[in-house]
Protein backbone atom coordinates (compact mmCIF):
# COMPACT_ATOMS: atom_id res chain seq x y z
CA UNK A 1 0.00 0.00 0.00
CA UNK A 2 2.76 2.00 0.79
CA UNK A 3 4.86 1.45 -2.15
CA UNK A 4 1.83 2.26 -3.96
CA UNK A 5 1.40 5.38 -2.25
CA UNK A 6 4.85 6.79 -3.10
CA UNK A 7 5.02 4.82 -6.32
CA UNK A 8 1.43 7.15 -7.81
CA UNK A 9 2.19 10.39 -5.00
CA UNK A 10 2.98 12.69 -7.77
CA UNK A 11 -0.49 11.67 -9.99
CA UNK A 12 -2.33 11.48 -6.26
CA UNK A 13 -0.71 15.03 -5.04
CA UNK A 14 -2.56 16.25 -8.60
CA UNK A 15 -5.24 14.47 -8.11
CA UNK A 16 -5.99 15.89 -4.40
CA UNK A 17 -5.24 19.58 -5.81
CA UNK A 18 -7.89 19.18 -8.40
CA UNK A 19 -10.89 17.45 -6.82
CA UNK A 20 -10.30 20.08 -3.21
CA UNK A 21 -10.63 22.97 -4.99
CA UNK A 22 -13.82 21.65 -6.38
CA UNK A 23 -15.20 20.48 -3.30
CA UNK A 24 -13.90 23.45 -1.60
CA UNK A 25 -16.11 25.47 -4.60
CA UNK A 26 -19.30 23.20 -4.53
CA UNK A 27 -19.17 23.78 -0.45
CA UNK A 28 -18.74 27.98 -1.23
CA UNK A 29 -21.57 28.03 -3.29
CA UNK A 30 -24.18 26.13 -1.31
CA UNK A 31 -26.46 28.20 0.61
CA UNK A 32 -25.91 27.89 3.90
CA UNK A 33 -28.80 25.46 4.88
CA UNK A 34 -27.94 22.92 2.35
CA UNK A 35 -24.58 22.74 3.90
CA UNK A 36 -23.13 19.08 5.20
CA UNK A 37 -20.90 18.28 7.54
CA UNK A 38 -18.00 17.50 5.21
CA UNK A 39 -18.51 21.32 3.71
CA UNK A 40 -18.85 22.48 6.74
CA UNK A 41 -15.10 20.75 7.80
CA UNK A 42 -13.50 21.91 4.67
CA UNK A 43 -14.91 25.36 5.08
CA UNK A 44 -13.31 25.96 8.78
CA UNK A 45 -10.03 24.35 7.21
CA UNK A 46 -9.73 26.68 4.59
CA UNK A 47 -11.11 30.04 6.48
CA UNK A 48 -8.13 30.87 8.14
CA UNK A 49 -5.96 30.44 4.73
CA UNK A 50 -7.67 32.36 2.80
CA UNK A 51 -7.71 35.27 5.26
CA UNK A 52 -4.21 35.22 5.42
CA UNK A 53 -3.83 35.11 1.87
CA UNK A 54 -6.81 37.71 1.75
CA UNK A 55 -4.66 40.16 3.77
CA UNK A 56 -1.70 39.52 2.08
CA UNK A 57 -3.11 40.59 -1.80
CA UNK A 58 -4.96 43.64 0.34
CA UNK A 59 -1.74 44.53 1.56
CA UNK A 60 -0.35 44.53 -1.94
CA UNK A 61 -3.10 46.35 -3.16
CA UNK A 62 -2.92 49.05 -0.64
CA UNK A 63 0.72 49.59 -1.54
CA UNK A 64 -0.10 50.09 -4.99
CA UNK A 65 -2.75 52.53 -4.43
CA UNK A 66 -1.19 54.59 -1.27
CA UNK A 67 2.38 54.38 -2.46
CA UNK A 68 3.11 53.52 -5.90
CA UNK A 69 -0.28 55.29 -7.33
CA UNK A 70 0.66 58.34 -5.91
CA UNK A 71 4.20 59.22 -7.14
CA UNK A 72 2.72 63.01 -9.09
CA UNK A 73 0.38 63.77 -5.81
CA UNK A 74 2.97 66.00 -4.88
CA UNK A 75 2.96 67.30 -8.06
CA UNK A 76 -0.81 67.70 -8.17
CA UNK A 77 -1.03 69.38 -4.93
CA UNK A 78 1.08 72.15 -5.59
CA UNK A 79 -0.84 72.54 -9.00
CA UNK A 80 -4.22 72.52 -7.02
CA UNK A 81 -2.96 74.77 -3.97
CA UNK A 82 -1.99 77.13 -6.78
CA UNK A 83 -5.10 76.95 -8.32
CA UNK A 84 -6.71 77.51 -5.12
CA UNK A 85 -5.14 80.86 -4.22
CA UNK A 86 -5.78 81.96 -7.85
CA UNK A 87 -9.49 81.43 -7.05
CA UNK A 88 -9.08 82.64 -3.53
CA UNK A 89 -7.99 86.43 -4.90
CA UNK A 90 -11.13 86.28 -7.48
CA UNK A 91 -12.98 85.21 -4.74
CA UNK A 92 -12.16 88.31 -3.03
CA UNK A 93 -11.94 90.50 -6.11
CA UNK A 94 -15.91 89.46 -6.63
CA UNK A 95 -16.73 89.80 -2.61
CA UNK A 96 -15.48 93.68 -3.20
CA UNK A 97 -17.22 94.38 -6.89
CA UNK A 98 -20.38 93.20 -4.93
CA UNK A 99 -19.89 94.89 -2.10
CA UNK A 100 -19.41 98.19 -4.00
CA UNK A 101 -22.05 97.27 -6.31
CA UNK A 102 -24.37 97.46 -3.46
CA UNK A 103 -22.56 100.85 -2.00
CA UNK A 104 -23.32 102.04 -5.80
CA UNK A 105 -26.95 100.72 -6.33
CA UNK A 106 -27.98 102.59 -2.56
CA UNK A 107 -26.35 105.86 -4.13
CA UNK A 108 -28.18 105.73 -7.24
CA UNK A 109 -31.46 104.92 -4.91
CA UNK A 110 -30.56 108.22 -3.17
CA UNK A 111 -29.95 110.42 -6.24
CA UNK A 112 -33.34 109.28 -7.79
CA UNK A 113 -35.25 109.59 -4.16
CA UNK A 114 -36.42 113.33 -5.39
CA UNK A 115 -37.27 114.39 -8.57
CA UNK A 116 -34.62 117.39 -10.07
CA UNK A 117 -31.89 116.66 -7.43
CA UNK A 118 -29.01 116.86 -9.03
CA UNK A 119 -25.68 115.24 -7.78
CA UNK A 120 -22.18 113.92 -9.02
CA UNK A 121 -20.66 110.65 -7.78
CA UNK A 122 -16.96 110.54 -6.26
CA UNK A 123 -14.67 108.77 -5.20
CA UNK A 124 -12.61 109.10 -2.16
CA UNK A 125 -9.04 109.22 -2.88
CA UNK A 126 -7.81 110.91 0.65
CA UNK A 127 -8.43 110.95 3.61
CA UNK A 128 -7.41 113.16 6.93
CA UNK A 129 -8.66 112.47 10.27
CA UNK A 130 -6.88 114.78 12.43
CA UNK A 131 -8.43 115.04 16.12
CA UNK A 132 -6.73 118.10 16.66
CA UNK A 133 -6.87 119.98 12.47
CA UNK A 134 -8.87 119.22 9.83
CA UNK A 135 -11.37 116.39 9.42
CA UNK A 136 -11.15 115.89 5.30
CA UNK A 137 -11.61 113.62 3.19
CA UNK A 138 -10.62 114.29 -0.53
CA UNK A 139 -12.68 113.03 -3.51
CA UNK A 140 -11.98 112.55 -7.12
CA UNK A 141 -14.01 115.41 -8.74
CA UNK A 142 -13.52 119.35 -8.82
CA UNK A 143 -14.45 122.24 -10.03
CA UNK A 144 -14.29 120.48 -13.57
CA UNK A 145 -17.13 118.18 -12.90
CA UNK A 146 -19.48 120.77 -11.64
CA UNK A 147 -18.16 120.66 -7.79
CA UNK A 148 -18.52 123.87 -5.64
CA UNK A 149 -18.01 125.28 -2.94
CA UNK A 150 -20.34 124.41 0.24
CA UNK A 151 -21.86 121.79 -1.72
CA UNK A 152 -23.43 119.25 0.57
CA UNK A 153 -21.91 116.04 0.38
CA UNK A 154 -23.96 112.53 1.43
CA UNK A 155 -24.16 109.06 1.44
CA UNK A 156 -27.39 107.00 0.80
CA UNK A 157 -27.27 106.49 4.57
CA UNK A 158 -26.64 110.44 5.48
CA UNK A 159 -24.96 113.57 5.66
CA UNK A 160 -21.41 113.78 5.42
CA UNK A 161 -19.79 117.04 5.03
CA UNK A 162 -19.44 119.28 2.66
CA UNK A 163 -17.02 120.90 0.09
CA UNK A 164 -13.99 123.01 1.70
CA UNK A 165 -11.55 123.17 -1.01
CA UNK A 166 -11.72 122.97 -4.70
CA UNK A 167 -9.14 122.17 -7.63
CA UNK A 168 -10.13 121.40 -11.19
CA UNK A 169 -10.03 117.49 -10.55
CA UNK A 170 -10.39 116.79 -6.45
CA UNK A 171 -12.27 118.58 -3.67
CA UNK A 172 -11.48 118.62 0.19
CA UNK A 173 -14.79 117.72 2.01
CA UNK A 174 -15.10 119.31 5.52
CA UNK A 175 -16.69 116.40 7.45
CA UNK A 176 -19.30 117.08 10.21
CA UNK A 177 -17.43 115.63 12.82
CA UNK A 178 -14.95 118.89 12.29
CA UNK A 179 -14.85 121.42 14.44
CA UNK A 180 -15.79 123.74 12.26
CA UNK A 181 -18.84 122.09 11.05
CA UNK A 182 -22.25 123.09 12.16
CA UNK A 183 -25.19 122.09 10.59
CA UNK A 184 -28.63 122.46 11.31
CA UNK A 185 -30.80 119.75 12.40
CA UNK A 186 -34.56 119.27 13.75
CA UNK A 187 -35.53 116.44 15.83
CA UNK A 188 -37.67 114.01 13.37
CA UNK A 189 -39.65 113.13 16.34
CA UNK A 190 -40.65 116.17 17.93
CA UNK A 191 -39.58 118.65 15.26
CA UNK A 192 -37.53 120.71 17.88
CA UNK A 193 -34.64 122.79 16.55
CA UNK A 194 -30.57 122.58 16.83
CA UNK A 195 -27.05 122.34 15.82
CA UNK A 196 -24.87 119.83 15.04
CA UNK A 197 -20.81 120.43 15.65
CA UNK A 198 -18.23 118.32 15.29
CA UNK A 199 -16.05 117.77 18.44
CA UNK A 200 -12.89 116.42 15.84
CA UNK A 201 -13.18 112.49 17.03
CA UNK A 202 -14.87 110.64 14.07
CA UNK A 203 -17.28 108.96 15.67
CA UNK A 204 -18.70 112.38 17.94
CA UNK A 205 -20.50 115.25 17.45
CA UNK A 206 -22.21 117.55 20.17
CA UNK A 207 -25.40 119.19 19.72
CA UNK A 208 -25.41 123.01 20.61
CA UNK A 209 -28.83 125.56 20.67
CA UNK A 210 -30.77 123.25 21.71
CA UNK A 211 -33.54 125.00 23.89
CA UNK A 212 -33.97 123.27 27.22
CA UNK A 213 -37.61 123.00 26.97
CA UNK A 214 -37.74 120.86 24.11
CA UNK A 215 -38.54 117.46 23.67
CA UNK A 216 -35.74 115.15 22.99
CA UNK A 217 -35.17 111.72 24.06
CA UNK A 218 -32.13 109.59 23.70
CA UNK A 219 -31.97 107.79 20.54
CA UNK A 220 -33.65 110.46 18.80
CA UNK A 221 -33.04 110.40 14.65
CA UNK A 222 -31.69 114.03 13.64
CA UNK A 223 -32.28 115.13 10.50
CA UNK A 224 -31.29 118.26 8.59
CA UNK A 225 -33.29 121.21 8.40
CA UNK A 226 -32.65 122.96 5.77
CA UNK A 227 -32.29 126.08 7.38
CA UNK A 228 -28.43 126.72 7.20
CA UNK A 229 -28.29 127.34 3.95
CA UNK A 230 -25.85 124.48 2.37
CA UNK A 231 -28.00 121.07 3.15
CA UNK A 232 -31.30 120.18 2.05
CA UNK A 233 -33.98 119.38 4.39
CA UNK A 234 -34.45 115.92 5.92
CA UNK A 235 -30.94 114.04 5.21
CA UNK A 236 -30.48 111.72 8.08
CA UNK A 237 -27.00 113.26 10.24
CA UNK A 238 -27.05 111.72 13.56
CA UNK A 239 -29.04 109.90 16.56
CA UNK A 240 -29.20 111.55 19.96
CA UNK A 241 -27.36 109.90 23.26
CA UNK A 242 -25.77 111.45 26.57
CA UNK A 243 -28.52 113.81 26.57
CA UNK A 244 -28.01 116.28 29.67
CA UNK A 245 -30.48 118.27 30.94
CA UNK A 246 -29.23 120.69 33.95
CA UNK A 247 -32.09 122.73 36.19
CA UNK A 248 -30.91 125.79 35.54
CA UNK A 249 -29.49 127.78 31.55
CA UNK A 250 -31.09 128.01 28.46
CA UNK A 251 -30.04 124.78 26.70
CA UNK A 252 -29.63 121.59 27.31
CA UNK A 253 -26.43 119.41 26.11
CA UNK A 254 -26.13 116.01 24.52
CA UNK A 255 -23.80 113.86 22.43
CA UNK A 256 -24.39 112.56 18.89
CA UNK A 257 -23.35 109.52 16.94
CA UNK A 258 -23.09 110.24 13.24
CA UNK A 259 -25.18 107.87 10.88
CA UNK A 260 -22.43 107.77 8.30
CA UNK A 261 -19.42 105.89 9.65
CA UNK A 262 -17.29 108.52 8.56
CA UNK A 263 -13.97 106.30 8.70
CA UNK A 264 -15.15 104.22 6.42
CA UNK A 265 -16.26 106.21 3.21
CA UNK A 266 -15.74 105.23 -0.46
CA UNK A 267 -17.68 106.50 -2.89
CA UNK A 268 -19.93 109.74 -1.81
CA UNK A 269 -22.09 112.17 -3.97
CA UNK A 270 -21.93 115.61 -4.24
CA UNK A 271 -25.29 117.69 -4.48
CA UNK A 272 -25.02 120.07 -7.02
CA UNK A 273 -28.43 121.54 -6.87
CA UNK A 274 -30.62 120.38 -4.21
CA UNK A 275 -34.04 121.42 -2.80
CA UNK A 276 -32.82 123.40 0.72
CA UNK A 277 -35.35 124.42 2.46
CA UNK A 278 -37.81 123.12 0.20
CA UNK A 279 -37.11 124.98 -2.70
CA UNK A 280 -34.89 123.78 -5.30
CA UNK A 281 -32.14 125.91 -5.86
CA UNK A 282 -28.63 125.63 -7.85
CA UNK A 283 -25.37 126.70 -5.34
CA UNK A 284 -24.79 129.92 -5.67
CA UNK A 285 -21.04 129.21 -5.41
CA UNK A 286 -21.19 126.25 -8.01
CA UNK A 287 -19.19 126.77 -11.51
CA UNK A 288 -21.55 125.86 -14.09
CA UNK A 289 -22.33 121.63 -14.39
CA UNK A 290 -20.67 120.13 -17.40
CA UNK A 291 -23.24 118.41 -19.56
CA UNK A 292 -22.35 115.02 -18.07
CA UNK A 293 -24.07 116.14 -14.91
CA UNK A 294 -27.34 114.40 -15.12
CA UNK A 295 -30.55 115.33 -13.24
CA UNK A 296 -31.52 112.49 -10.64
CA UNK A 297 -28.03 110.39 -11.67
CA UNK A 298 -24.54 110.08 -10.63
CA UNK A 299 -21.50 110.58 -12.71
CA UNK A 300 -19.16 108.22 -11.37
CA UNK B 1 10.41 27.15 -4.35
CA UNK B 2 8.75 27.67 -7.58
CA UNK B 3 4.80 27.24 -5.60
CA UNK B 4 6.20 30.34 -3.61
CA UNK B 5 8.05 32.26 -6.89
CA UNK B 6 4.98 31.85 -8.64
CA UNK B 7 2.64 32.31 -5.71
CA UNK B 8 4.58 36.21 -5.04
CA UNK B 9 4.31 36.46 -9.32
CA UNK B 10 0.42 36.11 -8.96
CA UNK B 11 0.18 38.68 -6.19
CA UNK B 12 1.85 41.31 -8.33
CA UNK B 13 -0.18 40.72 -11.49
CA UNK B 14 -3.56 40.79 -9.88
CA UNK B 15 -2.57 44.01 -8.51
CA UNK B 16 -1.36 45.53 -11.53
CA UNK B 17 -4.25 44.12 -13.19
CA UNK B 18 -6.70 45.34 -10.95
CA UNK B 19 -4.96 48.94 -10.85
CA UNK B 20 -4.50 48.84 -15.24
CA UNK B 21 -8.31 48.38 -15.16
CA UNK B 22 -9.49 50.85 -12.89
CA UNK B 23 -7.23 53.40 -15.10
CA UNK B 24 -7.46 52.00 -18.41
CA UNK B 25 -10.72 50.76 -20.56
CA UNK B 26 -13.12 52.28 -18.18
CA UNK B 27 -14.42 47.87 -17.30
CA UNK B 28 -15.11 48.04 -21.30
CA UNK B 29 -12.76 44.30 -21.03
CA UNK B 30 -11.00 42.92 -18.55
CA UNK B 31 -7.86 40.42 -17.86
CA UNK B 32 -6.28 37.61 -16.54
CA UNK B 33 -2.85 38.25 -15.85
CA UNK B 34 -1.91 35.44 -13.58
CA UNK B 35 -3.23 32.68 -15.45
CA UNK B 36 0.01 32.94 -18.03
CA UNK B 37 1.75 32.58 -15.23
CA UNK B 38 0.16 28.64 -14.50
CA UNK B 39 1.17 28.53 -18.41
CA UNK B 40 5.07 29.65 -17.99
CA UNK B 41 4.69 26.98 -14.42
CA UNK B 42 3.56 23.76 -17.15
CA UNK B 43 6.51 24.60 -19.58
CA UNK B 44 9.31 24.80 -17.04
CA UNK B 45 8.13 23.29 -13.51
CA UNK B 46 7.44 19.80 -12.45
CA UNK B 47 4.76 17.90 -12.08
CA UNK B 48 4.38 18.38 -7.94
CA UNK B 49 6.05 21.76 -7.77
CA UNK B 50 3.83 22.93 -11.21
CA UNK B 51 0.01 21.92 -9.94
CA UNK B 52 1.32 23.34 -6.39
CA UNK B 53 2.14 26.51 -7.96
CA UNK B 54 -1.06 26.25 -10.43
CA UNK B 55 -3.29 25.96 -6.80
CA UNK B 56 -1.38 28.86 -5.55
CA UNK B 57 -1.83 31.28 -8.38
CA UNK B 58 -5.68 30.28 -8.87
CA UNK B 59 -6.01 30.76 -4.61
CA UNK B 60 -5.34 34.42 -5.43
CA UNK B 61 -7.42 34.37 -8.92
CA UNK B 62 -10.27 33.49 -6.64
CA UNK B 63 -9.53 35.83 -4.16
CA UNK B 64 -10.06 38.60 -6.95
CA UNK B 65 -12.40 37.09 -8.30
CA UNK B 66 -14.75 37.94 -4.80
CA UNK B 67 -16.78 34.63 -6.00
CA UNK B 68 -17.25 30.85 -3.93
CA UNK B 69 -13.39 29.77 -3.30
CA UNK B 70 -12.22 27.20 -4.94
CA UNK B 71 -13.34 27.92 -8.61
CA UNK B 72 -10.50 29.53 -9.97
CA UNK B 73 -7.65 26.86 -8.17
CA UNK B 74 -9.28 23.71 -9.86
CA UNK B 75 -9.06 25.34 -12.97
CA UNK B 76 -5.58 26.71 -13.01
CA UNK B 77 -4.46 23.55 -11.64
CA UNK B 78 -6.64 21.80 -14.92
CA UNK B 79 -5.10 24.41 -16.99
CA UNK B 80 -1.75 23.23 -15.73
CA UNK B 81 -2.51 19.96 -16.58
CA UNK B 82 -3.55 20.69 -20.21
CA UNK B 83 -0.98 23.14 -20.92
CA UNK B 84 1.37 20.43 -19.57
CA UNK B 85 -0.35 18.03 -22.49
CA UNK B 86 -0.10 20.63 -25.43
CA UNK B 87 3.13 20.99 -24.65
CA UNK B 88 4.06 17.28 -25.10
CA UNK B 89 1.74 16.58 -28.01
CA UNK B 90 2.45 20.08 -29.85
CA UNK B 91 5.53 21.64 -30.43
CA UNK B 92 5.48 24.90 -28.35
CA UNK B 93 8.02 27.51 -28.50
CA UNK B 94 9.15 30.92 -27.67
CA UNK B 95 6.71 33.93 -27.08
CA UNK B 96 4.72 33.44 -30.35
CA UNK B 97 3.47 29.93 -28.64
CA UNK B 98 3.63 30.59 -25.11
CA UNK B 99 1.14 33.93 -26.06
CA UNK B 100 -1.51 31.35 -28.21
CA UNK B 101 -1.38 29.18 -24.87
CA UNK B 102 -2.08 32.00 -22.38
CA UNK B 103 -4.74 33.04 -24.83
CA UNK B 104 -6.34 29.81 -25.30
CA UNK B 105 -5.58 28.45 -21.79
CA UNK B 106 -7.67 31.75 -20.75
CA UNK B 107 -10.55 31.39 -22.83
CA UNK B 108 -10.81 27.62 -22.16
CA UNK B 109 -10.70 28.71 -18.06
CA UNK B 110 -13.32 30.84 -18.73
CA UNK B 111 -15.43 28.80 -20.17
CA UNK B 112 -14.64 26.75 -17.35
CA UNK B 113 -16.30 29.32 -14.66
CA UNK B 114 -18.73 29.87 -17.04
CA UNK B 115 -19.63 26.43 -16.74
CA UNK B 116 -19.33 25.64 -13.03
CA UNK B 117 -20.88 28.94 -12.37
CA UNK B 118 -24.25 28.01 -14.28
CA UNK B 119 -24.34 24.34 -12.51
CA UNK B 120 -24.36 25.88 -9.11
CA UNK B 121 -26.43 28.53 -9.34
CA UNK B 122 -30.19 29.36 -9.59
CA UNK B 123 -31.45 29.29 -13.55
CA UNK B 124 -32.64 32.91 -13.08
CA UNK B 125 -29.43 34.41 -11.57
CA UNK B 126 -26.58 31.89 -13.63
CA UNK B 127 -24.48 33.80 -16.17
CA UNK B 128 -25.23 33.89 -19.80
CA UNK B 129 -23.55 32.53 -22.47
CA UNK B 130 -23.48 36.07 -24.41
CA UNK B 131 -19.99 36.73 -21.85
CA UNK B 132 -18.12 34.89 -24.27
CA UNK B 133 -17.24 37.71 -26.52
CA UNK B 134 -16.18 39.07 -23.53
CA UNK B 135 -14.15 35.82 -22.69
CA UNK B 136 -12.88 36.10 -26.18
CA UNK B 137 -11.31 39.36 -25.93
CA UNK B 138 -9.84 38.60 -22.44
CA UNK B 139 -8.19 35.84 -23.29
CA UNK B 140 -6.52 37.62 -26.91
CA UNK B 141 -5.70 40.93 -24.14
CA UNK B 142 -4.24 37.99 -21.80
CA UNK B 143 -2.16 36.07 -24.70
CA UNK B 144 -1.13 39.62 -26.08
CA UNK B 145 0.41 41.01 -22.87
CA UNK B 146 1.81 37.03 -22.11
CA UNK B 147 5.11 37.33 -23.45
CA UNK B 148 6.01 40.32 -21.01
CA UNK B 149 5.05 37.91 -17.92
CA UNK B 150 7.37 35.00 -19.74
CA UNK B 151 10.36 37.58 -19.44
CA UNK B 152 9.62 38.76 -16.13
CA UNK B 153 9.09 34.65 -14.75
CA UNK B 154 12.16 33.84 -16.91
CA UNK B 155 14.26 36.67 -15.01
CA UNK B 156 12.49 35.85 -11.69
CA UNK B 157 13.86 32.12 -11.85
CA UNK B 158 16.91 33.09 -13.08
CA UNK B 159 17.62 35.29 -9.62
CA UNK B 160 16.50 31.87 -7.31
CA UNK B 161 17.06 29.00 -9.79
CA UNK B 162 20.96 29.57 -10.16
CA UNK B 163 23.26 26.68 -10.20
CA UNK B 164 26.47 26.46 -7.93
CA UNK B 165 29.44 26.78 -10.30
CA UNK B 166 31.67 23.45 -10.15
CA UNK B 167 28.89 21.51 -8.71
CA UNK B 168 28.19 19.75 -11.85
CA UNK B 169 31.76 18.33 -11.40
CA UNK B 170 31.16 16.81 -8.33
CA UNK B 171 28.06 15.47 -9.45
CA UNK B 172 30.24 13.39 -12.32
Amino acid sequence: MVGLLKRYRELILVALLLVLPLGVYFAHAKHPSERSRLDRVIMGLTGPIEKGIGWAVTGVMNGWSGYIALRHAHERAAALKHELDVLRLDQLDLVRTRDENERLRRLLAFAQEVPGRQVVGARVIGVRLDPKGLQLVTIDRGAGHGVGLMMPVVVAQGVVGRVHALTGGTADVLLLSDRNSSIAVRVDRSRARANVRGTGSPDLCRLEYALRSDDMQEGDLLLTSGTDGVFPRGLPVGKLSGLKRSGQGLYQRADVAPIVDLTKLEEVLVLTATSVGGSEQSQATAPAAPAGVAAAGTKP
Amino acid sequence: MRPALAFAAALVLVAVQAALLRYVGGGAFSLSLALPVVVYLSLHAGNVDGALGAAAVGYVADLMAGGPKGLMTFLAVALFLVSRLAVAALSIHGKTGFAILSGVGTFFCGVGALLLTRAVSPAESAPGFALLGRMAIEAFLTGALSPLILLGMRRLDGLFAREEPGLSGLLR
